[in-house]
């Protein structure tokens, strides 16, 4: 089988199957040790399943970092109401590539993830939101749908054990916002994707008014994983807060872009030099951005302490979010590369909350405007302002995540605003 | 995106040597070809809306989409929730939206007009209005950005000979700017149709665009 390149540190938990065509079938998930997670959950039950993925402490793998376990024990005991699992793969967040390689190259790994989850918290139909774009890995996974189906792992008595649950798979039509987890919610129900106000929390009222969980893509794909290996195996992976493996996405200016996993709390720098080759052309580091594009912008010397999990890159000053890392070379213009983040998040504002719909908007503007070389100094004080006005101020954190990366711009890399602003002034522009 | 070799292994390190085709990185020969009737109802929200192949005019319930339907709507608790899956269904076999497609997905489902315009104005995906055979979307967004989106976009712009967002003269290519296609390994990422090619770079673009012209010749 064709393996391009596999560094030495990567430990492959998640990534075993991928890039063997043979592991997206049934039979090739099952020759990988598959469907033995499932059958251990519905052999020790809900409450000890919930147990071993709380001991293992995974985390979500959405961005957030919430403990699955906890999540799933906040659903309610009882069966009186129906209960939702909505797995979210919706995965939009500019710099991330991991969920869609988990659907392509392991659908059955993703579909047993599914099974355990709603078997955890009770629910006896799970949705599966795709995003649109996704047209070629969902057509893998329904395949391997239809596959569970045929084989009675999915639907009616799941694999005898008399517990029924269904999975569907859902397309989403472009829409970012979606990823966020009320916003789905609204989504599948045939609305406008319009996060909701919490609380209430989907535990609570979630999808179509009943208790529902959201877990992201890579988090319910861990889970078969330690219901077969117990939570203390995830553990030997990553640090006491941030256990396991990960699938790093890095892309940008490095010779090797890619998804790597690793356990959490790698150096930064080593999975840039080492795994990723270093930068392309030998060029100098200039920034990275730690957890796709809503994080704050690290500079070059605060990655050479940082380690990637949790606690270590917010003590660097910025969050893992989804572990997506975009690295950027002494070349990058990253005046540009903000206002582009920013016209992005104003195209995907849902327009509901005013300092998001305007303020993405209104940022955008300057920021072009600074670009051209039409700017002032004082922009970047108004700048600095509207992005705190957008602070949590809003539904979701959809503008929160604009702020970010504008604010630690502006104190990271204040020389690359000035010296377009001082240029233009020069020139005569304004 | 040479023919003679895949460039995209899909998970890492991409300038490694690969002995994967094309079509077993895409899965194609595992997926088969699915029915318009939607297979397995667990899938039947699932198929690929954006064709070579539009027709504005066509009925869109005819026998196995009439099914198809039947079986999207046995999965969800609500007529809403079909919403999503018929738009895409419509989109599937007109190519876009108009506002008299939403007049009638509103009548089929029992919702007011206006829901559905809002809804189905909401979502990017959807065209308004009717676009080329081929739909070529190009991610500027940071990642791919950083490798040259910009020079990408501009050189499908040039060899199809078109602005932003509009339909070449012979009706072949519409060329858009897309966000983030979560392909960020492997820039630029073009989505053309349903299909994404990665690593395309402008040198790429000729190419590319004959192959997209023969596939069509030869009845793909």
């Amino acid at each position: 089988m064709a393996y391009p390149y596999l560094h030495e540190s990567e430990t492959r938990v998640l990534s075993e199957g991928f890039g063997d065509p043979e592991a997206r079938t049934v039979a090739g998930w099952r020759a990988l040790g598959g469907y033995q997670g499932i059958a251990r959950a519905l052999e020790i039950g809900r409450e000890a399943t919930i147990d071993e993925v709380k001991a293992s402490g995974l985390r979500g793998r959405g961005g957030a970092g919430f403990p699955t376990g906890l999540k799933w024990s906040f659903m309610p005991k009882d069966a009186r109401r129906p209960h939702y699992l909505l797995c979210n793969a919706d995965e939009s967040e500019p710099g991330t590539f991991k969920d869609r390689e988990i659907i392509r190259w392991t659908p059955h790994q993703l579909i047993e993830g599914c099974l355990v989850g709603s078997y955890a918290i009770g629910a006896s139909h799970c949705y599966i939101y795709l995003r649109g774009e996704f047209f070629e890995s969902t057509q893998v996974l329904a395949r391997a749908l239809e596959e569970a189906y045929g084989e009675g792992l999915v639907g009616r008595d799941v694999m005898g054990s008399g517990v029924d649950i269904d999975i569907t798979l859902h397309v989403g039509a472009g829409a970012y916002i979606c990823g966020e987890e009320t916003g789905l919610m609204s989504s599948l129900e045939g609305r406008r994707g319009e996060p909701r106000i919490k609380p209430p929390f989907p535990a609570a009222v979630g999808a179509f008014g009943m208790p529902s969980t959201i877990n992201n893509v890579e988090t319910l794909a861990a889970t078969p994983h330690i219901l077969r290996h117990g939570g203390e195996w995830y553990r030997q992976w990553g640090t006491e807060k941030s256990p396991g493996t990960k699938l790093f996405c890095v892309s940008g200016h490095v010779k090797r872009p890619g998804n790597y996993e690793l356990p959490l709390g790698f150096p930064m720098m080593e999975l840039i030099e080492e795994v990723c080759g270093g930068l392309s052309g030998g060029r100098a580091l200039k920034a990275v951005i730690p957890g796709g594009s809503s994080v704050p912008i690290m500079s070059a010397e605060e990655c050479v302490e940082c380690d990637l999990c949790y606690e270590g890159v917010e003590a660097a000053g910025s969050m893992l979010g989804c572990a997506s890392v975009i690295v950027m070379d002494e070349t990058t213009d990253i005046v540009k590369q903000v206002r582009r983040m920013a016209y992005f998040y104003a195209h995907e504002s849902c327009g509901q909350c005013t300092p998001c719909r305007e303020g993405t908007a209104w940022a955008t503007r300057i920021l072009r405007r600074i670009e051209d070389g039409r700017g002032t100094e004082g922009d970047l004080e108004t700048l600095v302002e509207i992005s705190e006005q957008m602070t949590g101020t809003t539904i979701c954190v959809l503008s929160d995540s604009l702020a970010m990366p504008i604010i630690s711009s502006i104190e990271k890399f204040r020389d690359d605003y000035l010296a377009l602003i001082r240029r233009g002034e020069r020139l005569g522009v304004a | 995106m040479s023919e003679a070799r895949f460039r995209n292994p899909g998970w890492a390190g991409n300038t490694g040597d690969f002995e994967l085709t094309e079509a077993e990185v895409r899965g194609s020969e595992y997926v088969g070809r699915r029915s318009p009737d939607g297979g397995h109802p667990s899938v039947a929200p699932s198929l690929p809306y954006m064709l070579v192949a539009k027709n504005p005019d066509a009925p869109l319930l005819e026998g196995p989409y009439r099914e198809r339907l039947g079986k999207i709507r046995s999965r969800y608790p609500t007529a809403r929730a079909a919403l999503i899956p018929l738009l895409n269904m419509a989109q599937e076999i007109r190519g876009h939206i108009s506002p008299a497609t939403m007049n009638e997905v509103a009548g089929i489902l029992g919702l007011s007009e206006a829901f559905v315009r809002g809804v189905a104005t909401f979502y990017t995906m959807y065209n308004k209005r009717p676009v080329g055979r081929f739909l070529v979307q190009v991610c500027t967004n940071i990642s791919c950005n950083l490798a040259g989106a910009d020079e990408v976009l501009a050189a499908f712009l040039e060899h199809t000979e078109t602005e932003l967002g509009e339909t070449s003269a012979d009706g072949d290519f519409t060329v858009a700017e897309a966000e983030c296609l979560a392909a960020c390994g492997f820039p630029t990422c073009v989505q053309i149709n349903s299909r994404y090619f990665e690593d395309v770079s402008p040198e790429d673009v000729p190419a590319l665009l004959a192959r997209l012209r023969r596939e069509v010749d030869e009845g793909h």
